[in-house]
């Protein structure tokens, strides 16, 4: 069971983020998050939801999903040449929990406001 | 002030290039609350230095829906009242996140330079890379330079640097909400960009109570009536006019400005198939529409969509006034894209939409009686809402602002409170 992003509905508002990094530093911050909207890619409309799990990274693009298998120091082991440089620093995060100590799933999911994640 | 803060103004003297932090005295946020009602105190305080004040809403960038504003506070060049002008999109949170809660830009510098704020550091620099570059050039050259992409920049083009009276500050690549020529004083200071980048944590006092009634809050507003709206063509339909057909064939997609349920922007592709949903090789595929009434001034001059958004993008190049073009357009009878934009340098005249309140006009009435739009958007500017959200969202009560205020920060706000410090702002 994991997290599901549909990139068509996200509007890159980063409430998924903000919501992450509250559950991550019980204050609001975006450096712990492990879910993160790329914007990078400003003038050419481009962003993606990537989500850091144990395992893998997920990266949700407009035009499909990518999954990335993480190597042993987390980085991600290909395709590290098409990443978008603002979510390099999520290699470097804890990896998602489902907000597992919360009782009433991830934080992410609940403060999406267009419904862009669901449980997989 | 320990918390939603980060307890710190910052004081530039562009004359001398010197900063100076202090503390947020919360003594100051007891009184004033945060947004508008500090930034026009500010503002008070050092009026004899014809400052520009920056600030964020005491809610920015917390999970608080809509949670965007940064805002200026100035003197208006045209009208000489104190306004205050919106810029949303990331640049509010980016302020919020950058260590200062407010910034005080006083005094002019001899030279060209720029104010680069980040991580509890406001540093002056000299604008030698970016000064007489357009506004695209000069966001792309300060985020390369920095190595930071996510960067936000508060920026002029030529129309400011020449001092125009329809410059505007622009945020990253596009309109910004200032609609007072705010661009003009950027200039008259030889202030050409304010860039924003911040990592820090704000701390909640009641943080479960806080985190509850945001959600309850956004909840209540998925049910609402403007749930599942998208993007500027909704917004002009709200207020009655219909650019549906117009506009549908080239938007690519909508975006919300941070944590905004509704999003509020659309993206056009101009050079581009908008329905592409890889990355455009292109380098400048399209535009960014964040700006209602420039919109419809091009529409009105009888221009297609496609021209009348590549007109757009050419104003945020230039740091220009889209309203201000057209209205003026309009006047001297031109209607082609390439006299336009001829028409952009020593643009002249007066301004029959030039708002006589105190926040910008940027944002539309739909429909409400002027006391209560100008309350609404108090209301925004002091607790650091979308401007245009506010109104689209009467689920953000002000007792829910208030009471949002209060978890947040333990201070005991009151409706009495609120209402003396919009009161003190409205004046």
């Amino acid at each position: 069971m994991g997290i599901k992003v549909d990139p068509e509905k996200c509007v890159s508002c980063m409430a998924c983020e903000l919501a992450c990094g509250y559950h991550r530093d019980d204050g609001f911050a975006l450096l712990s998050s492990c879910i993160m909207v790329t914007r990078g890619r400003e003038k050419k409309d481009y962003s993606a939801v990537v989500l850091k799990e144990e395992e893998n990274l997920v990266i949700a693009r407009p035009e499909g999903l990518e999954i990335r298998k993480l190597g042993s120091t987390g980085e991600a082991d290909q395709g590290r040449e098409k990443e978008d440089a603002s979510a390099k620093p999520l290699l470097l995060r804890e990896p998602c929990d489902l907000c597992s100590d919360r009782g009433d799933g991830p934080l992410c999911l609940q403060f999406c406001p267009v419904n862009a994640i669901s449980m997989d | 002030m320990e918390y939603l803060s980060a307890n710190k103004i910052t004081i530039v003297d562009l004359g001398t290039s010197k900063t100076v932090q202090k503390e947020l005295d919360e003594d100051l946020v007891k009184e004033n609350i945060g947004g508008a009602g500090i930034t026009a105190t500010l503002y008070e305080e050092y009026q004899d230095e014809d400052p520009i004040i920056l600030g964020t809403g005491l809610l920015t960038g917390t999970l608080a829906p809509a949670s965007a504003l940064g805002l200026i506070t100035a003197k208006n060049p045209l009208t000489g009242k104190v306004c205050h002008a919106p810029f949303t999109l990331y640049g509010g949170v980016e302020l919020k996140y950058s260590g200062f809660d407010y910034v005080v830009i006083k005094g002019k510098s001899q030279k060209p330079v720029y104010l680069w704020i980040h991580d509890g550091v406001a540093d002056v620099h000299d604008a030698k890379d970016v000064w007489g570059k357009d506004v695209w050039s000069s966001t792309e050259t300060i985020r390369e330079l920095m190595g930071d992409q996510l960067i936000q920049v508060l920026a002029i083009g030529k129309a400011g640097e020449s001092e125009s009276d329809f410059a505007h500050v622009c945020i990253n690549y596009w309109a910004s909400g200032d609609r007072w020529g705010f661009g003009q004083l950027f200039g008259q200071k030889k202030l050409k960009l304010v860039a924003l980048r911040g990592m820090s944590l704000l701390e909640i006092a009641d943080a479960e109570g806080f985190v509850r009634e945001c959600k309850e809050l956004l909840s209540t507003i998925k049910k609402g009536p403007f749930a599942g709206k998208k993007g500027i063509g909704e917004l002009t339909a709200a207020i009655g006019e219909d650019i549906g057909k117009w506009l549908e064939p080239i938007i690519h997609r909508h975006l919300s400005c941070f944590n905004t349920p509704v999003p509020t922007n659309t993206f056009v592709f101009l050079d581009e198939d908008p329905k592409l949903l890889k990355e455009s090789e292109k380098k400048e595929p399209g535009f960014l529409l964040s700006d209602i009434y420039g919109l419809l001034g091009f529409k009105k001059l009888g221009l297609s969509a496609a021209d009348a958004c590549a007109l757009l993008k050419e104003c945020a190049k230039y740091g220009i006034d889209a309203v201000a073009v057209s209205e003026l357009s309009q006047k001297a009878g031109k209607k082609k894209p390439d006299e336009i934009k001829k028409f952009f340098s020593g643009l002249k005249g007066a301004l029959e939409s030039l708002g006589k309140g105190k926040f910008s006009p940027w944002c539309p009435k739909f429909g409400l009686p002027a006391n209560e739009w100008d309350r609404r958007q108090a209301v925004a500017y002091i607790f650091g809402i979308h401007p245009i959200f506010a109104l689209m969202s009467p689920e953000l009560s002000e007792e829910k602002l208030i009471e949002l205020a209060n978890l947040g920060t333990g201070l005991g706000f009151t409706s009495e409170i609120l209402d003396k410090v919009i009161a003190d702002i409205s004046k």
